[in-house]
């Protein structure tokens, strides 16, 4: 929809430490509520996924697995990744929002309005990444809404603001596109060759028409809970109308069908 | 003194879950009015069983890897009312489309069949809307679902489809023994409403198929016919509990019959859809989800043989519509679950995108991701 002069994030997360500085800065920034505390056995990860109160959620994998450049002593590999909304070319969210609550901001990013979501809940089952949810006792969709306070204020997003070590970048989507290129080019440079970019624009992920908030991954997706392929829901839908109405019109002809050929005496 | 100025500022947060004190700082984030309910309990605690796994599992399976099994979609957040809205909106509509035809091709003789059906669409709709509203996290906000008309959008689609049936077929209910001008308003809502209830029947499987619910995705071609035949079986069964003229009552009988049939050979090709994923259509093969779906066939079989076979006895009639009402009812709700049971699972989705039916299916190209030399773009174009 937005290309020229969207803004976004180009989270590399092969310099990430997974301090959490930017879950912090996001709950302190917009005032998010806690979401209960307790422990997950999940390596160091807490908040497990992003939802109504968790805008950021960065997520822990630590396995035995050699990986180049991530691995510890003793053979483990740790790999931490800063996860947030995406906020897609093409929005599942948006574009099964039916009260217009879900709009797309003049920065290209996707933004709920509070005050006229009614809850319905349809966006969290659009969303290919789980990023959106109802927060209980509130009854509303909630999501990173990328800063657009700050963003009019012109400051940038809490998170990249907090960031350490830069692992989140913030800017045009553009120069971060060229950005992750560039960083990309060097990691593999060095034999980190494992290295690829995600969702960086519409040629490497046509399902969302690419993501203002991209990442640099080093394992599949998947190790990172992100999905391999995902497609906004929208794109496939076509058929499922055309068989409504094969189906919508099969029904009259069985009603005309029905009354026409119906018996006074029933059969017997 | 510093001691007492803590204890007051305690005691100006209390209640307050993001302790911020008003004396010294503004709630005026983002999300600054995010409600948080005083009943706190669950969310103390741990959403899920902890402790009873290890890094060592996670290892082995590397190849087919998920991030601590925890889902990648989110599940629905639809409660019960839902799936039962998919019936009554469902039968609303096909009474409607029913009522429609009979009056315009025997308006005389099948009046009582026409002014039942005008009912049945209205109760049927407000019926409906009251069961979505109370699923509304704002139902107070339920008005705003007409704010706007976005085609993008079933739901948008459907909450128009559902307030035009509603409005024409209580209009048309309550002018049904109407003459002259108002009698014939009657009627052309009457057909205006046969003509919305024909989407409004079915919306509802596209409406579940455009979500990133692997198993709802895949069957978005079946579901639309199964949730349509299944709203005719139900309108039928509806209407047949009621005694109505021996005419009227073989229409309904035929109208509901054509319905169980297509909704069985619906739910045979759902089957076969799903099951081209292994992961996505478990679901349905095992389990509760199997359990109420196969039940549900059953009882659809059952009504169906009931209908079918020669004889008309008024308990046996009533029997059909009971079975019939069941099996509608526990279609709807089977399906429900097994979108929710395939949400919760993050295999089905990285299977079925891995398999090229993520968006390569629909762009062409496959958008998987992934390390060089992982294998996963190959295994991809492979299978798609």
């Amino acid at each position: 929809m937005i290309a020229m002069g969207a803004k976004g994030f180009f989270t590399d997360t092969t310099v990430c430490i997974g301090c959490k500085a930017c879950e912090v800065a996001c709950k302190e920034w917009n005032q998010l509520p806690d979401d209960g505390m307790f422990f997950t056995a999940m390596s160091y990860d807490n908040t497990v996924s992003l939802g109504a109160s968790t805008w950021r959620h960065v997520a822990f994998i630590e396995r035995p697995v050699p990986l180049g450049g991530q691995t510890t002593a003793h053979g483990i590999s740790w790999l931490f990744m800063s996860d947030v909304c995406k906020h897609c070319q093409r929005a599942g969210c948006l574009e099964n929002c039916p009260t217009g609550a879900i709009v797309r901001t003049e920065f290209g990013s996707v933004y709920v309005q509070p005050d006229v979501c009614n809850g319905c809940g349809y966006c969290i089952a659009g969303c290919p990444f789980g990023v959106i949810d109802r927060r209980a006792g509130d009854g509303r969709a909630w999501k990173c809404t990328l800063c657009y306070d700050r963003l009019r204020g012109g400051l940038e997003p809490a998170c990249a603001k907090a960031c350490p070590t830069d692992s989140i970048r913030f800017g045009d989507v553009d120069e971060l596109r060229a950005t992750a290129r560039a960083r990309l080019e060097q990691l593999h440079a060095r034999g980190v060759t494992e290295a690829y970019l995600y969702g960086e624009d519409a040629a490497r992920q046509p399902g969302t028409e690419g993501l203002n908030a991209f990442f640099l991954l080093v394992d599949r997706p998947e190790a990172y809970n992100l999905p391999p392929d995902p497609v906004v829901p929208t794109r496939k839908i076509a058929p499922a109308w055309l068989s409504l109405a094969a189906a919508a019109l099969g029904m009259a002809a069985a009603a005309v069908g029905a009354v026409a050929s119906s018996q006074e005496r029933g059969h017997s | 003194m510093s001691d007492r100025g803590s204890v007051a500022a305690e005691a100006r947060t209390a209640g307050e879950p993001r302790h911020v004190d008003p004396e010294v700082g503004l709630l005026v984030g983002e999300a600054a009015q995010q409600r948080v309910p005083a009943e706190r309990a669950e969310e103390g605690a741990p959403p899920y069983a902890v402790w009873d796994r290890s890094v060592a599992r996670e290892e082995r399976a590397a190849a087919d890897t998920t991030y601590y099994d925890r889902p990648v979609i989110k599940e629905p957040v639809w409660i019960w009312t839902v799936p039962l809205y998919f019936h009554a909106g469902g039968a609303a509509g096909a009474a409607a489309v029913l009522g429609a035809v009979a009056q315009g091709v025997e308006r005389r003789r099948l009046g009582r069949l026409v002014t039942r059906c005008r009912w049945m669409g209205a109760v049927g709709s407000a019926l409906g809307s009251g069961l979505l509203i109370s699923d509304l996290g704002r139902p107070e906000r339920f008005l705003n679902m007409l704010r706007v008309f976005r085609p993008t959008s079933p739901m948008s689609v459907g909450s128009w489809l559902l307030a035009g049936v509603g409005a024409l077929s209580g209009a048309s209910a309550v002018l049904a023994s109407s003459d002259g001008l108002l009698g014939r308003a009657g009627d052309a809502a009457a057909y205006g409403a046969g003509l919305l209830g024909m989407p409004l029947a079915g919306y509802t499987a596209v409406l579940i198929s455009q979500t990133a619910v692997p198993a709802w995705q895949e069957a978005r071609r079946s579901l639309p016919v199964v949730f349509m035949g299944s709203a005719m079986a139900a309108a039928a069964s509806l209407l047949a509990l009621a005694p109505l003229g021996p005419r009227e009552e073989d229409a309904v009988r035929r109208f509901g019959m054509v319905g169980q049939i297509a909704s069985l050979a619906g739910m045979l090709a759902v089957e076969r859809e799903v099951s081209r994923i292994e992961r996505v259509g478990a679901p349905l093969r095992r389990g509760p989800v199997a359990a109420l779906w196969n039940a549900a066939r059953a009882a659809e079989v059952a009504a169906l043989l009931l209908s079918g076979f020669p004889g008309r006895s008024r308990p046996r009639r009533t029997a059909a519509a009971l079975l019939g009402t069941a099996a509608a009812l526990g279609l709807r709700f089977a399906v429900f679950l097994l979108g929710r049971a395939s949400a919760r699972d993050p295999r089905a989705t990285f299977h079925q995108q891995r398999a090229g039916r993520g968006a390569a299916e629909v762009t062409g190209t496959a958008g998987v991701a992934s390390p060089a030399g992982d294998g996963g773009e190959a295994a991809t174009s492979a299978e798609g």
